[in-house]
């Protein structure tokens, strides 16, 4: 379970303070896929990067709790977060193919893992369509496409066996076919009693995945509905 | 109706590693004029090379294309494309309105018919956003007056109010000015609510070609059916080893 609130996000530039978000307040509980549907700019990833505080604290500040197994993650030293986000609460991020350092093979990258449980990784690319482990070890990240970066920043996320994984636009950009795949994975995950909390403005998307939904507006968040209730009150999102 | 554009057993390859590569292999298709053609088919089946022939970019190394234009353009091609949107669409250091180059009224009623807010003029590139950048591309090839206009993936990266808004304007632009439109884009949805026909592309070949409204209502290809049902998110992960 992870319990939220937040005051105020705040960034600060040339001494001027703009309030990004305010007076936002949920809880995510297992099971389930919750969904936070915005316009560009809205502040969707910024929220995502609140939760961890995920941002460069010169400019970005952060009031509130975000409450995990008991635990204040705002109140948490830089190193106790970084073993959080490597261990149980995973991010796949919106530009995947800039997730990665440009100069390491995705060896680097999957190495890490290959004590723990291998087979579970080479299950996770069969499942992804993606090249064998062997081949995409030898690989650069310019040398693969956004979709597959995509893939394999999610194939990461989950061999981690985190309990909460954070997705900014995982559909952004890539192929239908693809995005199928990963909602299939994704509803396989939180059945095992983990946690999805993903942002987007792929209404599809939405409808399809979400046990609940909210709305990010105007630096503000509707309450999590679900997916009758949130388009019946929000009838007027145009349908593309 | 009359023709705008007529390919014939067009061919592209790549050399890779010593090792030849087939981009695109025997497409023909006509384009009639004044109606807009969508392309559509999976990452890597050869969408963006075919924009980039017809607009006269890359010349096939087989098979020809015919074009049938109403006027007689002498300085500037007829046929314009407006690229995928990557940040790099416009130059970001001048001036919207010396990028336009036209004043008075005819400066009033082409951002009027794009879009694009009087006050953007004065700003430069760089401080406009994604979306606002397209319109100024588009507006800027408009002033060039084409018959044939080529839309690569202009649909990609924007949220939903903002597809919905570029998508009337393209039906404007093919109503109020009569422009003749070849839309690629991998998004099935947008393409049904736009184009009167779509081709779908599989390994740089068109595997079905017809109506919109036939080919989403009775695809007839394994392969359409298949994506059709991928844009619902309704695909189990059986259809994928097929």
């Amino acid at each position: 379970m992870l319990n939220v609130i937040l005051n105020k996000v705040t960034i600060n530039k040339e001494n001027k303070e703009a309030i990004i978000l305010k007076d936002i307040s949920f809880h995510l509980e297992e099971k389930n896929i919750y969904t936070i549907l915005g316009k560009n700019g809205s502040g969707k990833s910024t929220l995502l990067k609140s939760l961890t505080s995920l941002f460069d604290k010169r400019f970005y500040s952060v009031e509130g709790s975000v409450f995990y197994k008991k635990k204040d993650l705002l109140k948490l030293n830089d190193e106790e977060l970084s073993d959080i986000r490597r261990n149980e609460i995973r991010y796949v991020f919106q530009d995947p193919v800039n997730s990665f350092d440009h100069l390491k093979t995705f060896e680097y990258y999957f190495k890490n893992f290959f004590t723990k449980d291998e087979n579970y990784i080479k299950e996770l690319l069969n499942f992804f369509l993606l090249p064998d482990l062997q081949t995409l070890s030898q690989m650069y990240p310019y040398e693969v496409s956004g979709g597959m970066a995509q893939r394999i920043n999610l194939v990461l996320a989950l061999a981690a066996k985190p309990k909460i994984i954070f997705l900014d636009e995982p559909t952004s950009g890539i192929d239908a076919p693809i995005a199928n795949l990963i909602i299939l994975k994704l509803k396989e995950f939180v059945n095992e009693g983990n946690i999805v909390l993903l942002v987007t403005h792929d209404i599809d998307l939405t409808k399809k995945i979400s046990s609940k939904i909210a709305l990010l507006s105007d630096s503000a968040l509707s309450g999590f509905y679900s997916p009758e209730e949130f388009f019946h009150i929000h009838s007027l999102i145009p349908e593309v | 109706m009359s023709i705008i554009l007529k390919a014939e057993n067009l061919h592209y390859p790549v050399h890779q590693d010593g090792k030849e590569k087939i981009i695109l292999n025997n497409i023909s298709f006509e384009v009639k004029r004044n109606s807009i053609l969508g392309i559509s088919g999976e990452s890597g089946s050869g969408k963006t090379t075919l924009g980039r022939i017809l607009s006269g970019i890359l010349k096939p190394t087989a098979g020809k294309i015919n074009y049938y234009f109403k006027e007689n353009h002498k300085r500037v091609s007829p046929v314009q494309m407006l690229f995928q949107n990557t940040g790099e669409i416009i130059n970001p250091l001048r001036k919207i309105r010396s990028m336009l180059r036209i004043k008075g009224e005819a400066l009033e009623r082409l951002i009027e018919i794009v879009g694009i807010e009087k006050e953007l003029l004065d700003k430069y590139g760089y401080e406009l956003s994604g979306g606002e950048q397209q319109r100024v591309a588009l507006a800027r090839i408009l002033t060039v007056k084409p018959e044939l206009l080529i839309l690569d993936e202009p649909f990609s990266a924007q949220d939903y109010e903002s597809q919905k808004n570029l998508l009337n304007l393209f039906l404007s632009l093919k109503k109020d000015l009569n422009i003749t439109m070849i839309c690629i884009a991998h998004n099935l949805k947008l393409l049904r609510k736009l184009a009167d026909e779509v081709i779908i592309l599989y390994n740089g070949e068109i595997i079905e070609m017809n109506k919109t409204e036939e080919l989403f209502d009775d695809p007839q290809q394994a392969y359409t059916k298949f994506l059709i049902k991928a844009e619902k998110y309704d695909l189990k992960f059986e259809d994928f080893k097929q």
